[in-house]
């Protein structure tokens, strides 16, 4: 029998990770552009462009962001095409391919998508990955991470990606509707709200989405300032210095409210002497965990229920996929056989 | 790692294989069966649903003794269009799932001009009432909506005064997308200041925004108290998401449209509040308060129609935003 390789998989709105038993990582970011014409494909000199290729070759593309809003959109023919170009690009990247060193049919992958997209369009969504990979398992993207951790018990993961917020409580079971939540304030919402702040205060700078999302990867934070963040925008043509740090702060400070509601809410629906244990063990993963400050302000909110701990994780680009991976490993190969008919 | 572990970990796996397993199988996820399901959302809501009958009754009785349901005429309203398919698992609990989720656009808007009748809102000076300003601007937005093919349902055409709870029975009826419910501020203690602010439903904290809704809501009958215990069990509720987005475009666009020739303006926001007709109604809804009677120089602009028809504009632009955002 050939060797078998396990895969984890964090298809995200914005970055898409795997991670492979054979020890390799990677992770790209969710776009997918096909040449919009002739001329592009002919400057190019590919059929499909992923990634940072795709984002660096914007103009001269067709250019899809498959997840967003951390949805698979039902009857947009591209968009499922995306999701395959995505697919096949990760595993590719791992040595999976029709003539590389592992054959499609000796993958075991496990795909963590965001909650919302599970909840509403499963069949949609697997349907859509039909045929990349022999066996496929999909699973919630905060399943992944709280797997992959080993926090499967008395823990809430509030996973922040581009597209969605994702809450999940572990209860030591595969979690229900009741278990997760998700907001669509995340990522892309500040990126929106940053970028209409920041064309409000200096109306002649010129700004895209683009570098704002870079700003905040850069500058992000709530509460305090800990340094200004001051940026480089051109305005009429000249580079100029732009001290962003208040819309910085307002940006991400939409955040706060939300995700502190939603937590509380769903701390309060845990079983009363579980409670405790829950709010100590409080994981903050996605890009939104990187936000400076974000975990103070959730703990200071933990306060009038009782006090908790609040964790960030140091590097979150692979968690949810080394979860994904750790599931695959850990599942018997029984298992696998059912779901590969 | 210890063996409990192991052991949840080896369940955790069993239900995952299971519930994919089922999607390729075609059924629906074991969460929401109808058989366990329905029964316990009916046992976990019924009390809800008692409490809010039992309020709905007694209000009834008590804000309109001799008003009667079938003397009522509604002031518009088109049911026999055939309803758009309903997604076929109806048991399915929609709370923390995002509405755009689902393949909709805006097709019908509810538009709720308030106040009317005996209850004239806010009222300046110059005797302009909040009741005649609404019930212009919705009449405007009106027109402009069924322009762009929206199709509009007004909770009332003239000077009258129909009850939040009608108002929200109205717009539920008509299976409309949204609801915007159209306001004018009064703040007695700034009258130096004007500024628009969009509300939605949610729990506020601010005594001042409190104040607000309990003014609002005086026709409703409501005690504070009951209000409480309502709202509890809706805030939780997924029209959440989506009523905050309709808010943030209503507002963006009332405050950059109404800026351009008032430099004074204040943005005040997007902010939540516990309005009756928006806990009410069953869709994404909104309240806009486009304007100040507490301001002199607002007063004035409000007594004029090329004024008010630039904040019909407005909330027009604010509601297609959102309506092709959401498709």
């Amino acid at each position: 029998m050939a060797d078998i390789l396990h895969v984890g998989i964090d298809l995200g709105t914005s970055r898409s990770a795997i991670s492979a038993s054979n020890g390799e990582r990677f992770v790209v970011d969710s776009f997918v552009g096909w040449p919009a014409d002739m001329v592009a494909k002919k400057i190019l000199k590919r059929a499909v462009l992923i990634g940072h290729d795709a984002v660096a070759n914007r103009t001269m593309l067709d250019l899809h962001r498959p997840l967003e809003r951390g949805l698979l959109k039902e009857g947009s023919d591209k968009d499922v095409e995306a999701v395959r170009e995505l697919l096949k690009h990760l595993l590719g990247l791992v040595g999976v391919s029709a003539n590389g060193k592992v054959d499609a049919s000796n993958v075991r992958a496990v795909v963590g998508v965001p909650a919302a997209a599970l909840r509403t369009n499963k069949q949609y969504l697997r349907n859509s990955m039909k045929g990349i990979v022999d066996s496929l398992l999909i699973v919630s993207e905060p399943f992944a991470v709280a797997y992959g951790l080993d926090a499967l018990l008395h823990t809430m993961i509030i996973d922040i990606g581009a597209g969605t917020t994702d809450f999940c409580v572990m209860k030591g079971r595969y979690p229900t509707e009741e278990d997760q939540r998700t907001l669509t304030v995340a990522g892309d919402s500040i990126d929106a709200q940053l970028l209409k702040l920041i064309e409000e205060r200096y109306p002649q700078a010129n700004v895209t989405i683009y570098m704002v999302r870079d700003w905040k990867e850069k500058y992000s934070f709530v509460g305090d300032a800990a340094q200004k963040a001051i940026v480089t925008a051109p305005v009429k043509g000249v580079p100029t210095e732009l001290d962003i740090t208040n819309e910085m702060k307002a940006a991400c400070e939409t955040l706060v409210a939300p995700i502190i509601e939603t937590m509380l809410d769903l701390l309060a629906r845990v079983e009363p002497e579980f409670q405790e244990r829950v709010r100590n063990n409080i994981i903050l993963s996605g890009g939104g965990g990187l936000i400076r400050g974000l975990s103070e302000a959730l703990e200071k909110a933990l306060e009038q229920v009782g006090g908790g701990k609040v964790r960030y994780m140091e590097d979150p680009v692979f968690i949810g996929s080394d979860g994904g991976l750790a599931l695959a490993i850990d599942a018997p190969e029984g298992d696998w056989e059912k779901l590969s008919a | 790692m210890t063996a409990r572990t192991d052991r949840v970990k080896r369940r955790l796996l069993k239900q995952a294989f299971a519930e994919n397993l089922d999607t390729i199988r075609g059924l629906p996820p074991r969460s929401v069966r109808p058989s366990n399901r329905a029964f316990r959302i009916w046992l976990k809501r019924t009390p809800l649903f008692i409490l809010f009958l039992l309020l709905a009754g007694s209000t009834y009785l008590a804000s309109n003794p001799t008003a009667a349901h079938d003397t009522f005429v509604p002031a518009k309203i088109v049911i026999n269009r055939p309803r758009r398919p309903v997604a076929p698992a109806s048991v399915i609990d929609p709370s923390g799932m995002s509405i755009t989720a689902l393949p909709l656009s805006v097709h019908r808007v509810v538009i709720d001009a308030g106040h009317g009748g005996n209850d004239p809102g806010t009222t300046s000076p110059a005797l302009l009432s909040e009741k005649d300003v609404t019930l212009d601007i919705a009449r405007r937005l009106s027109v402009m909506l069924e322009k762009s093919g929206f199709e509009v349902v007004t909770t009332r055409t003239d000077d009258r005064l129909i009850p939040l709870r009608e108002r929200a029975r109205l717009a539920n009826q008509s299976d409309s997308d949204i609801f915007v419910s159209i306001h004018v501020n009064s703040i007695a203690q700034h009258t130096s200041e004007h500024g628009v602010e969009t509300y939605y439903l949610g729990p506020t904290k601010d005594p001042t925004l409190a104040k607000l809704a309990a003014d609002e809501n005086r026709v409703s009958g409501y005690s504070v108290a009951d209000l409480r215990k309502l709202l509890d069990g809706i805030y939780a509720d997924a029209r959440r998401d989506e009523s905050q987005r309709l808010a943030a475009a209503v507002q963006q666009q009332l405050f950059t449209n109404l800026k351009t020739n008032d430099r004074g303006l204040e943005n005040w926001g997007v902010k939540r509040a516990p309005f009756i007709v928006l806990v009410a109604t069953e869709m994404p809804a909104v309240l806009a308060e486009v304007g100040c009677m507490s301001n002199a120089s607002e007063v004035a602009k409000l007594q004029r129609a090329d004024y008010r028809q630039q904040i019909a504009g407005a909330l027009f632009q604010g509601i297609t935003k959102y309506a092709k955002e959401g498709t």
